[in-house]
């Protein structure tokens, strides 16, 4: 190997530095470029009006293809659509086994389509630094009935979040109304009848009910867990860590929020979490909670309580009905299942959902386009406005649905939904195209909730009742800090992955809980936090 | 051979033998058996983990569901066509290359291996061939599948160490009865290879046929994707609720044995043409030993 001499390397170190600078010259002003590309635009879009662009447009988008209910070129959803706005979609399709790898590899190739929809923050900002797509915050102005609603539902702590450290958002998020709370428990109601249980409402009455189920079969464990792969006790971890106000599972994030300290701090090392962990410990010590219910595969953990072996399992409303009452009632015909409300815990009745969905990317190539204006309104129309999460849940009235005075949706009576016309020749979303998760999602509850049985409304209603926990504000990191964090993130997880789970398994002694703290300051969560702060810090004072 | 199977050692050695090999059969064969029987079973014995090697409530729906599907079968055609078109293609590009390669004599031999092998160890990774294919104008065609593997080196090396153990005699002694170069391969040396032959068309027809990545890559439109990429996205639907839960549309009608009837689906075809090529397998393996 020939080393590199000193000149070269001051050679190399300027030529980077004249990259680095041609970079950050070709910012364009906020919400400059790319405005007067108005061809096919509309002069006085504003909320309540159709969009119609004023001469045919085609628009490229990436579809995300659900086997359910694969593409068809001749859903009445696309003929329909060119009709009422004069737009015709040109799809890429992905299977949505890969969506995402296909996302990052059109992206990266610069060959990817201008719409870019079902993108999950934070999945957008690994495309951030690359420039290639539309910080889409600086031209909220195009799209009226994004910003009427955020306005209206005041949803800008939500947006915040998704903020990037040069105070932009690049993801289009889908809004909902009110949040939305659909994992919970399922819990075998006639267990609960048998044993003169209520539902539990806190997290004491279920381990009161836990306990009373062990009692009465004691060669079982009452509980037992799925969705433990690929993170151990992915649903469990969350919901009894929020009723404590922290963060556990699918949720765990390194930094929480404390409120009354006004600053971040490391989440795995709060004595809220350490008493969810003890909680858990509890469960699993009296043998109410199959040790195995971290970690199995959802499979097993299905098969048990199906058969009767457990009676208490993580679901949701499609699981509920697809997963467990079915195979259920015919194992044991008497058996009755129910999602029951999240239990609370000492924080209180909080609701912990987020009012965000997955939502649109848009490719920077579209600045360019000279229909980028009317892209935007339509958009704004499709995905934003009353009339456009209509047409794209429920398709065209009369033909697909009817609304009494009411304003209630009903199916036609030869179509089928989501089980609404069990057995109906049609299907909305497979013959129609629309119910589509690319295109319909979010938006009034109403409108949420109108495909919803009546168990499930009433359960939304408990939960609905509760108020939203409060949002966090944005640290966003600057693309150093990120790299930073990234390093330290990895090992902190891992450990405090391992040490959660050695602890509620008895493996380890809660004793031992200052070690444990000690071994993640040495795996740097001070400094973590430190960061988290100071990005906080800088955020507020440049964007607050 | 006789005093062998008199020996008291022989027959013990013959009842172990017998006894492992029935144990590894049995180890390969009873995953597949299991789900086979998985894939004709009623969803409620399969979620209560009841099935073992005899299908229990013996039901169709799944298998009728999916071939109902006018997508499935263009995809199963797809499969097909890419399937023969790449094997094809291929066989007749690494015949030939390896070919060449053995022949000692030929000028720039060690540098066209090493190009062959460079590939082995570097390549350009995913987005550069992406740009590449995109550019030349191959997406969403048939060439895209055939072209970027046409040539597996591991495949080429291999036909090379063949071609390399066929006595030169023989070609020597062809082109003094008048045939030049074409000739002796197609007339001398490829009729000696059928097992050589036999193998390759079976590497390269399984690997076309379970491959998904590059139609997945190249493709963008539902009608050209292969089975595979239908399949996969079919189990995916019906069991990734987790991440896609949110989705109010995205319910779906988990059918518990979509992923072992894909498998029975993607598995026949080849599982019917084994028996035939294995023969050549076989002499293959016996010629290599002999000269060994």
């Amino acid at each position: 190997m020939r080393e590199i001499t000193r000149r070269q390397a001051i050679g190399l170190g300027a030529f980077t530095l004249v990259l680095a600078g041609c970079g950050s010259d070709d910012t364009p002003a906020p919400g400059q470029a790319g405005t007067a590309n108005r061809a096919g635009a509309m002069a006085n879009y504003a909320v309540g009006q159709q969009f119609k662009a004023t001469e045919p447009v085609n628009f490229s988008i990436l579809y995300n293809n659900h086997s359910f209910y694969p593409i068809k070129n001749d859903w009445l959803f696309w003929q329909e659509l060119t009709k009422r706005t004069n737009v015709t979609l040109n799809p890429t399709v992905v299977p949505l086994s890969d969506y995402e790898n296909k996302r990052g590899l059109l992206i990266g190739a610069g060959d990817a389509p201008l719409i870019i929809p079902k993108t999950y923050h934070p999945q957008e900002e690994a495309f951030v630094a690359s420039g290639a797509i539309l910080p889409v915050s600086d031209y909220l102005d195009l799209l009226p009935n994004f910003k009427d609603k955020a306005a209206k539902w005041r949803l800008e702590p939500e947006l915040n979040t998704l903020r990037q450290a040069d105070g932009r958002f690049y993801l289009l998020p889908g809004i909902h109304e009110k949040s939305w709370s659909d994992y919970t428990y399922a819990v075998r109601t006639d267990i609960l009848e048998e044993l003169g249980l209520e539902v539990p409402k806190t997290y004491d009455d279920f381990y009161a009910m836990l306990k009373a189920m062990k009692e009465k079969y004691p060669d079982r464990y009452p509980m037992t867990d799925r969705w433990g792969v690929p993170t151990p006790g992915g649903n469990l971890f969350k919901l009894v860590a929020r009723a404590y106000g922290t963060k556990g599972g699918w949720d765990y994030q390194h930094a929480t929020w404390d409120a009354a300290a006004g600053k971040f701090v490391y989440t795995g090392a709060m004595p809220q979490y350490r008493q969810m962990i003890e909680y858990l410990r509890k469960l699993v010590a009296e043998k109410l909670l199959d040790p195995e219910s971290f970690t199995q595969q959802d499979d097993p953990a299905k098969q048990k309580f199906v058969s009767g072996r457990s009676f208490v399992i993580s679901g949701n409303a499609q699981e509920l009905i697809n997963s467990y009452r079915g195979p259920l009632t015919e194992n044991i015909p008497d058996a009755k299942v129910a999602k029951i409300p999240v239990p609370t815990g000492p924080i209180g009745e909080y609701k912990h959902d987020s009012r965000l969905e997955n939502g649109i990317m848009i490719s920077k190539a579209a600045l360019e386009n000279k229909n980028f204006v009317a892209m935007m309104q339509f958009i704004d129309w499709l995905w934003y406005s009353d009339a456009g999460q209509e047409f794209a849940k429920w398709g065209v009235e009369g033909t697909t649905f009817t609304k009494d005075a009411s304003g209630a949706y009903k199916l036609a009576d030869d179509v089928d939904y989501v089980g609404l016309n069990a057995g109906a020749p049609k299907h909305l979303q497979k013959d129609f195209g629309f119910g589509n998760g690319v295109f319909a999602y979010g938006g009034p509850t109403k409108l949420l909730q109108s495909t919803f049985s009546e168990e499930e409304v009433a359960y939304q209603d408990v939960m609905n009742a509760r108020q939203d926990y409060p949002v966090e504000p944005p640290h966003p990191f600057t693309e150093e800090e990120r790299e930073q964090s990234t390093l330290w993130e990895t090992a902190l997880k891992d450990h405090v992955t391992q040490n959660t789970l050695r602890f509620v398994l008895g493996e380890r002694d809660i004793n031992e809980w200052d070690a444990y703290v000690k071994e993640l300051e040495a795996k740097n969560s001070t400094s973590y936090i430190t960061l988290v702060n100071t990005a906080y810090e800088r955020f507020k004072k440049e964007h607050g | 051979m006789v005093t062998h199977q008199t020996t008291r050692g022989y027959r013990v050695f013959r009842v172990l033998n017998a006894v492992i090999l029935t144990g590894v059969v049995v180890a390969t064969l009873y995953p597949f058996l299991n789900i086979v029987a998985q894939s004709f079973s009623h969803e409620r014995y399969i979620l209560a983990g009841e099935v073992n090697l005899v299908p229990r409530g013996f039901n169709l729906t799944t298998y009728k569901i999916i071939a109902s599907d006018p997508m499935f079968w263009t995809n199963y055609r797809n499969t097909v066509v890419y399937t023969v078109v790449a094997t094809l293609v291929a066989m007749v590009l690494t015949t030939c290359y390896a070919y060449v390669l053995s022949k000692r004599h030929l000028k720039g031999r060690t540098f066209l291996i090493w190009v062959a092998v460079f590939t082995m160890f570097f390549n350009g990774g995913l987005i550069p061939n992406y740009v590449l294919v995109t550019s030349i104008g191959l997406k969403n065609t048939l060439w895209a599948i055939v072209l970027p593997n046409a040539i597996s080196v591991f495949n080429l090396l291999v036909m090379k160490a063949f071609f390399e153990n066929l006595p030169d005699e023989l070609e020597e002694a062809a082109a003094i009865d008048g045939l030049n170069t074409y000739g002796i391969l197609w007339r001398i040396v490829l009729p000696l290879s059928k097992a050589v032959i036999a193998t390759m068309v079976l590497f390269y027809a399984v690997s076309f046929w379970n491959s998904w990545f590059t139609a997945f890559l190249y493709m963008s439109d539902a009608e050209l994707f292969p089975v595979t990429v239908y399949l996969r996205n079919l189990i995916a639907g019906a069991t990734g609720a987790e991440g896609a839960g949110a989705a109010l549309g995205d319910v779906t009608q988990a059918a518990s044995n979509i992923k072992s009837v894909t498998i029975v689906l993607t598995v026949l075809p080849i599982l019917a043409v084994y028996p035939f090529v294995q023969r050549y397998f076989v002499s293959g393996v016996m010629l290599g030993a002999v000269k060994g």
